[in-house]
C-alpha cells in the first residue's frame, strides 16, 4: 500500500462511475443493516445516494436555464434574493381594526416589508358583525365591516409605498374598502401593489369551504370581472393568486397540489381569454400561493419543476409572447399543517426548515407561521420570532448570498425531473376530465385528494412517518405552563358594534340601496362588471354582510358537498 | 276519584305520538328500530290511526340523485302547507356494521323547517334494501298525524320490490343517459312504479332517457286501476318540474295510493289459496323451457321438497364421453328451484354450491331430490342430493334463495 | 390561517371494532351491546372540515351509525337534529374558537330536554378554556394527536351510560 504524499489529494480507487458506484453500494449493503424503502410525500423513491449517473451536468447543465431565462428552473430573475430579498408578508389579523393597526406597526418595526390583514371568520363567512355571536368576532381575525373600518386598521400605512395583500375571497369587499379607502386618503389606485390572495374560487370549493361563498358559475364569473376591472384601474395589484395551499393542507402531496394548482390557472386563463382579453395583458399579474412542506428537498424540487412546466404552458398552451407572462412568482407560506400541539416550541425548529426550503426553491414573498399557531392565534412574541427567523436566514446563514445554491446537485436535479413527470402525470388526468372546473364539478380532485390524505394518515398511525412528540419522543408535559393567548377584549369589541350601528344609522340609505341595486342587476348582465359595482357599493357605505347577501341572492350561495 | 282508563283509550307514549310530539316519536323510533316493543303489539295498537298518510316511496341507483329530488320535493310541498316525515336509509357496512347517515345532510336546508321530521335509518344488511323495521317506522310516522311521509331505500336497484309493501305511491329516479342500460335495470323495478323520474333533466341525456322510459312502459301491462305511469323531468339545481312532480304524487294518492299499502298487506296473493305444493312444482316444472330441452321430469314434489330425474343421453355428456358437468348442475338446480318456489312466492336464487363426486355415464338414471334446510321470510337454504338409480351418490349441491313477495305463475 | 392536524399514537394492542357473524348488528344486540348512534357536526364560523370527516369515518369503521353534517350548523338546527334522529352522543368539531358557543349548545340542548345526550369536542381547545367546557357538561375535550381508537371507545362507553341513564328514566 502506498503511503499518501502529503498535499495531494488521495485518488479515489476508481474514477469510472459504474464501477465507483458498485463499490459503494458493496460497501452501503454490508454496513446499512436493515435497510427500508423511504419515499417522499409525492410517493417518489427517494435513494441513499445520487450520482452524475443520475443526472449528469455535462448533458443538462444547459437546459436548466440561467436564472431570469426560461425555462426558469434555477430561478425566474436574474438577481433572486442577492438582488432584492424575498418579501417578509406576515399575515396578521385579531379584534378591532384598532388592536390590528397596533400590531401591524410592531410587525412594520420588526422588519416586515409588506402587510396582509386576516379578517375574522365572521367575515369569511359573508356576515357582518350584528348578524354573528359575539363570544366568536376577533378570535382568528380582525371584524372590517366597512370602508371605515379598513381605513382604521391601515392608519398610517402609506398604500402607494406599501404592498398590502388581501385574504378576502369573491366578492373581495376588502379589496374594495381598501380602494374606496385610499381614493378618500388622495393616494392614486395605479400605485396600490398587492394581491387578492384568496381569489381562486375552484380551490375553495375544493379544500378549503371555509372561503366558498358564492356558487360555482358565478364565482367564475366574478373572478372574471375582478381580473378585468384590476388590470385596467390597479394595474400593480395581482388579482389572480392561485392558490396550492388549501389543497395541500387538505392532503394533497406536494406534487398533486402543484398539478391541480397549474390546472387552476391553465383554466382562469383560458376563462380570460374566452373573454377576449391578451394573455400577455393579464398573465403578468397571474401569482401563485403554496404551502411549503417540512419535506426540504422535495419543496425546493417542486417549485423547481413548477417553474419549468409554467413557463411552457404560457408560452405553448396560452400563447403568451411577452417573457413576464411566463414567470412562475409565488407566496409561500409555512405549512402549519406539520406543526404540532405538543412540545410546541419544536415547532421553531419546523418553521425554520419549511422557511429554507421556500427560500431555496426560490420564492418571492414569506410568510412564516409562528411556533404557537397550533394552539391559537399567534402571541406577539410568537409572531416576532417568525419575522426572526426569516431575517436570521437571510442575514446570518447569508441564504440570499447564492441563487438556486441546490441547483447541479444529483440529487436535486434528479428529484426536480421526477417531479415534473409527476406533476405532469397528474395534469394529464385532470385536463382529460375536461379541464380544472369539469375536474372539479365531478369531484374527482377531492376524491384524489382524500385519498392522499387517508394514506398520509395511515403512515402517520403506523408509525411509518415519525412526529416528534406525537408519535415518538413523546414526554409528558405540563400543559399549565402554556401560554393563553388573551381573548379579544369584550368591552372594546362591544363599542366597535355600537360604533359599525352609529355607521349604519349615518350613512345615505339611498344611496345604499341604489348601489346595492346596481350591483344585483350588474349579475345579471355579462356586459357589466361586478367587481367595479362592488367598489361602488363600498364607496357609498354598504357593508360586507349587504353585499354578501345581494351577490348570493343573484348567483347563488356557495354550498359544498359533504363527503365522509 | 281515579278515573279508570277507557279500554279503548290509548297509553300515555301513544298519545304523546298522536298529538305529534317529536320527542316522543323520536323514542318510538328508536324503540321500533332497536326491538324493544312487541311488534305485534305496537302494530295492534297503531292499526286504528294508520292510513292517513300519503306515504311516498322512492328508489333509484346510486347516484340518480334522490336526496337532491327529495329535497326539491321538500321545498315544494312545504310551500303547499304540507307536514311531511321522512325516513332515509343509507347502507351499514356488512363488515364493522357502522354506516354514515349521509341523506339527510343531502336533503339540504329543510331539514330545520318545523314541519319537516327526518330520521335517519341503517339498512344493517337487509338484503331487500330497505330496513326490516322500516315499515313499523312508517306506520309511526303515519300514525303521528304527518301529511306525508317519504321512505328514501338504499339505490340498489335490485328487489325494490320490496317497497311495493310500504309505499302507496312509488317513485323510481333514473339518472340521464341511461341509454341502453334501461333494459338492464330489473324489470321489477320499472313493473312497480306508478311515477318515473328523470333527474338532473337540464344534462343532454336526459331527453333520450325520457324517451326510453316511455318505450318501456308501452310494453309493460296495464295497471289493475288504469293509472298512467307519467315520465317527469326534474332538475333538483333549478327546480324545473319540481311543481309537475308534486302535482303527479299528489293526484295519484288521491286516486289509488293513499292507504293502498294497507290493502296489499290485507290481500293474499291469488293462486296460493287455491293450489298446494305439490300440485304446484308439477306444474311449473311442465312450464320451464329449459327443463323441458333437457329432459327433466318432476316425479315426487311437497312443500319444500321436489324430485327430479334425467336418463343420461348422448348429448348430455362431455368430451370425456362421461356426463358434463353443467347437466347435474342443472338437474340439482331444478330441484332447487322448485322446491323452493313451492310455496307460492317467486324465490330467487343468489347462491349455489356443488361437489362432483363420481363420474355418470350414457344410459344412467339420476335422480335429485332436493330438500328444505331452513326458511325465513327472506331466506331459504336447501340440499340437493343428486344419486344414481343404483344409489350411488353422484353430487351434492346447496342453494340458498331470496324470497320475494311476488307470487308464482 | 392554519390547520394543524397531526393526530394519532400507534392504536393499542387488539383495539379492533367487533366482526364475525353474518350479522353484525344481531349479534351485537343478542349480546347485549348497543349500536351507538352519533352525531358529527361543526357550529360556529370555522370551515375546517377534514378532522371531522376523519372522526365520523373512523367511528363508523367502529361499528357505529354516524350522522355527518358539513360546518356552519345552527346550534337550533343541531338539536332538532339531535332530537328527531334520537343520538346517543354529539360530536362537535372545533379548530377556530368556536369552542366558546359549545355552552350554548349545551343551554339549547337541556331547553329541548336533551340535557342527557353525551357531548364530545375535539379539536384545537386552549388548556385555560378546557375546564369551562367541562364545567358547561361537555364530557371530555380531545386534543389533536388523539389516537382514533381511543376516540371509538369513549364514545362508545359514553353511548352506553346515555342509553342506560335512559332505560333507567
Amino acid at each position: 500500500m502506498n503511503k499518501p504524499v502529503p498535499g495531494e489529494l488521495l485518488a479515489p480507487p476508481s474514477t469510472d462511475p459504474q464501477a465507483a458506484l458498485a463499490a459503494w453500494q458493496q460497501d452501503y449493503a454490508a454496513t446499512v443493516g436493515t435497510d427500508k424503502d423511504v419515499a417522499n410525500r409525492s410517493g417518489i423513491p427517494i435513494k441513499p445516494l445520487y450520482t452524475e449517473l443520475d443526472w449528469d451536468a455535462g448533458d443538462r447543465a444547459a437546459g436548466l436555464g440561467m436564472p431570469g431565462q426560461p425555462p426558469y428552473t434555477r430561478g425566474i430573475y436574474a438577481t433572486m434574493h442577492r438582488g432584492r430579498t424575498w418579501t417578509q408578508r406576515q399575515l396578521v389579523g385579531l379584534g378591532t381594526p384598532a388592536q390590528y393597526n397596533e400590531r401591524l406597526r410592531e410587525i412594520l418595526a420588526h422588519g416586515a416589508t409588506a402587510i396582509s390583514p386576516i379578517p375574522c371568520n365572521s367575515v369569511f363567512r359573508g356576515y357582518d358583525m350584528d348578524e354573528s355571536h359575539i363570544e366568536l368576532l376577533g378570535t382568528c381575525g380582525t371584524v372590517i365591516n366597512t370602508w371605515e373600518h379598513m381605513d382604521q386598521a391601515l392608519a398610517g400605512v402609506d398604500l402607494a409605498r406599501i404592498s398590502c395583500a388581501q385574504n378576502d375571497p369573491s366578492p373581495f369587499t376588502l379589496l374594495a374598502f381598501m380602494l374606496a379607502a385610499a381614493r378618500r386618503r388622495g393616494t392614486d389606485w395605479r400605485q396600490i401593489s398587492g394581491t387578492s390572495n384568496q381569489s381562486d374560487y375552484l380551490s375553495h370549493y375544493v379544500a378549503n369551504h371555509m372561503f366558498f361563498r358564492i356558487a360555482l358559475p358565478g364565482a367564475r364569473r366574478i373572478l372574471g370581472d375582478h381580473i378585468e376591472f384590476c388590470n385596467r384601474h390597479v394595474p400593480r395589484w395581482n388579482p389572480m393568486s392561485v392558490v396550492g395551499q388549501h389543497m395541500q393542507q387538505a392532503g394533497a402531496n406536494p406534487a398533486e397540489a402543484v398539478a391541480f394548482t397549474l390546472c387552476t390557472a391553465i383554466q382562469n386563463a383560458r376563462d380570460c381569454i374566452a373573454r377576449g382579453m391578451d394573455p400577455d395583458q393579464f398573465l403578468p399579474r397571474f401569482t401563485f400561493f403554496f404551502d411549503i412542506s417540512i419535506s426540504l428537498f422535495e419543496e425546493v424540487a417542486k417549485f423547481r419543476a413548477a417553474r419549468r412546466i409554467w413557463a411552457r404552458v404560457t408560452r405553448d398552451l396560452l400563447g403568451a409572447r411577452d417573457a413576464r407572462s411566463w414567470r412562475f412568482k409565488f407566496h409561500g407560506q409555512t405549512s402549519g399543517v406539520d406543526l404540532t400541539r405538543q412540545q410546541p416550541l419544536n415547532n421553531i425548529a419546523r418553521v425554520t426548515v419549511q422557511a429554507m426550503a421556500g427560500i431555496l426553491g426560490g420564492l418571492q414573498s414569506l410568510h412564516t407561521d409562528a411556533w404557537d399557531e397550533a394552539l391559537s392565534v399567534p402571541s406577539a412574541d410568537g409572531a416576532r420570532i417568525a419575522v426572526a427567523t426569516q431575517n436570521i436566514l437571510r442575514e446570518e446563514a447569508h441564504l440570499t448570498d447564492v441563487i438556486d445554491p441546490l441547483g447541479g446537485s444529483f440529487y436535486v436535479e434528479t428529484l426536480t425531473d421526477q417531479m415534473q413527470a409527476e406533476i405532469e402525470r397528474v395534469m394529464k388526468i385532470v385536463e382529460e376530465a375536461g379541464g380544472m372546473y369539469a375536474a372539479v364539478e365531478a369531484g374527482l380532485v377531492q376524491r384524489m385528494i382524500g385519498e392522499s390524505a387517508r394514506r398520509f394518515q395511515q403512515r402517520v398511525d403506523d408509525g411509518g412517518q415519525t412526529v416528534v412528540g406525537v408519535n415518538a419522543y413523546q414526554v409528558d408535559e405540563d400543559s399549565s405552563a402554556r401560554p393563553i393567548n388573551p381573548r379579544p377584549d369584550r368591552a372594546a369589541m362591544q363599542a366597535h358594534l355600537a360604533a359599525f350601528q352609529d355607521f349604519k344609522a349615518r350613512r345615505s340609505q339611498d344611496a345604499v340601496q341604489r348601489a346595492l341595486d346596481a350591483m344585483a342587476r350588474a349579475a345579471g348582465d355579462t356586459g357589466d362588471n361586478i367587481f367595479g359595482r362592488v367598489v361602488e357599493a363600498a364607496e357609498a357605505g354598504c357593508t360586507h354582510g349587504e353585499i354578501c347577501r345581494t351577490l348570493r341572492r343573484e348567483l347563488g350561495f356557495g354550498h359544498v358537498q359533504a363527503i365522509v | 276519584m281515579k278515573r279508570e282508563p277507557h279500554v279503548h283509550e290509548p297509553p300515555a307514549w301513544l298519545q304523546a305520538v298522536l298529538s305529534g310530539q317529536r320527542a316522543a316519536i323520536a323514542r318510538l323510533l328508536s324503540q321500533v328500530e332497536r326491538g324493544d316493543r312487541d311488534p305485534a303489539a305496537l302494530s295492534a295498537a297503531l292499526a286504528p290511526h294508520l292510513g292517513r298518510a300519503h306515504v311516498l316511496g322512492i328508489t333509484g341507483a346510486p347516484g340518480a340523485g334522490k336526496s337532491t329530488l327529495v329535497h326539491a320535493l321538500l321545498g315544494e310541498l312545504l310551500g303547499r302547507g304540507r307536514t311531511i316525515g321522512v325516513v332515509a336509509v343509507d347502507p351499514s357496512s356488512p363488515i364493522t356494521g357502522g354506516a354514515v347517515l349521509g341523506d339527510r345532510v343531502r336533503m339540504g336546508r329543510h331539514g330545520a323547517h318545523p314541519d319537516v321530521f327526518i330520521r335517519s335509518v341503517a339498512s344493517r344488511g337487509h338484503l331487500g334494501g330497505l330496513s326490516k323495521t322500516t315499515s313499523a317506522m312508517i306506520d309511526v310516522l303515519d300514525a303521528a298525524g304527518f301529511d306525508m311521509v317519504i321512505v328514501e331505500t338504499v339505490g340498489a336497484g335490485q328487489s325494490e320490490v320490496e317497497i311495493m309493501r310500504v309505499a302507496d305511491t312509488r317513485l323510481v329516479a333514473c339518472p340521464p343517459g341511461l341509454g341502453d342500460d334501461v333494459q338492464a335495470i330489473k324489470a321489477g323495478i320499472l313493473e312497480i312504479a306508478d311515477v318515473l323520474v328523470v333527474t338532473k333533466a337540464d344534462l343532454p341525456g336526459a331527453q333520450p332517457t325520457a324517451r326510453d322510459l316511455k318505450d318501456m312502459l308501452h310494453l309493460r301491462a296495464a295497471a289493475a286501476d288504469g293509472w298512467m305511469v307519467p315520465v317527469i323531468g326534474v332538475s333538483g339545481t333549478s327546480g324545473t318540474g319540481i311543481a309537475p312532480l308534486a302535482d303527479a304524487i299528489e293526484t295519484h294518492g288521491a286516486a289509488a295510493g293513499r292507504g293502498r299499502r294497507l290493502r296489499h298487506l290485507a290481500t293474499p296473493a291469488p293462486h296460493a289459496a287455491h293450489e298446494g305444493p305439490a300440485a304446484r312444482v308439477r306444474r311449473l316444472a311442465t312450464l320451464d323451457p329449459f327443463v323441458r330441452a333437457l329432459g327433466i321430469s318432476c316425479t315426487d314434489a311437497g312443500p319444500g321438497m321436489a324430485v327430479v330425474e334425467i336418463t343420461l343421453g348422448p348429448r348430455h355428456l362431455n368430451f370425456n364421453g362421461t356426463c358434463h358437468g353443467g347437466v347435474t348442475f342443472a338437474l340439482a338446480d331444478t330441484a332447487f328451484g322448485l322446491a323452493s318456489n313451492s310455496h307460492g312466492k317467486v324465490a330467487a336464487g343468489i347462491d349455489a354450491h356443488i361437489t362432483y363426486q363420481v363420474a355418470a355415464n350414457e344410459g344412467d338414471r339420476l335422480i335429485a331430490r332436493a330438500t328444505e334446510v331452513s326458511r325465513s321470510r327472506k331466506l331459504a337454504v336447501y340440499r340437493v342430493d343428486v344419486a344414481r338409480s343404483d344409489g350411488t351418490a353422484i353430487s351434492s349441491f346447496t342453494g340458498t334463495v331470496y324470497v320475494t313477495q311476488v307470487a308464482t305463475p | 390561517m392554519s390547520n394543524t392536524m397531526s393526530s394519532a399514537a400507534r392504536p393499542p394492542e387488539g383495539a379492533r371494532a367487533p366482526s364475525g357473524g353474518s350479522d353484525p348488528h344481531a349479534a351485537g344486540e343478542r349480546r347485549g351491546a348497543i349500536v351507538p348512534k352519533v352525531l358529527v357536526t361543526k357550529i360556529g364560523f370555522d370551515g375546517h372540515d377534514r378532522g371531522s370527516r376523519v372522526v365520523a369515518a373512523g367511528l363508523r369503521d367502529a361499528g357505529m351509525e354516524v350522522i355527518y353534517t358539513p360546518p356552519w350548523q345552527e346550534i337550533a338546527a343541531v338539536v332538532k337534529l339531535a332530537l328527531e334522529e334520537d343520538v346517543d352522543v354529539i360530536g362537535v368539531s372545533s379548530l377556530a374558537t368556536d369552542h366558546l358557543i359549545v355552552p350554548k349548545l349545551m343551554d339549547a340542548l337541556r331547553d329541548a330536554g336533551l340535557g342527557d345526550v353525551g357531548v364530545v369536542v375535539g379539536g384545537i381547545v386552549p388548556d385555560g378554556e378546557e375546564q369551562a367546557l367541562v364545567r358547561a357538561g361537555v364530557a371530555r375535550v380531545f386534543h389533536p394527536g388523539g389516537a382514533m381508537p381511543d376516540i371509538a371507545a369513549f364514545v362508545r362507553e359514553l353511548a352506553c351510560q346515555v342509553r342506560a341513564r335512559r332505560v333507567a328514566a
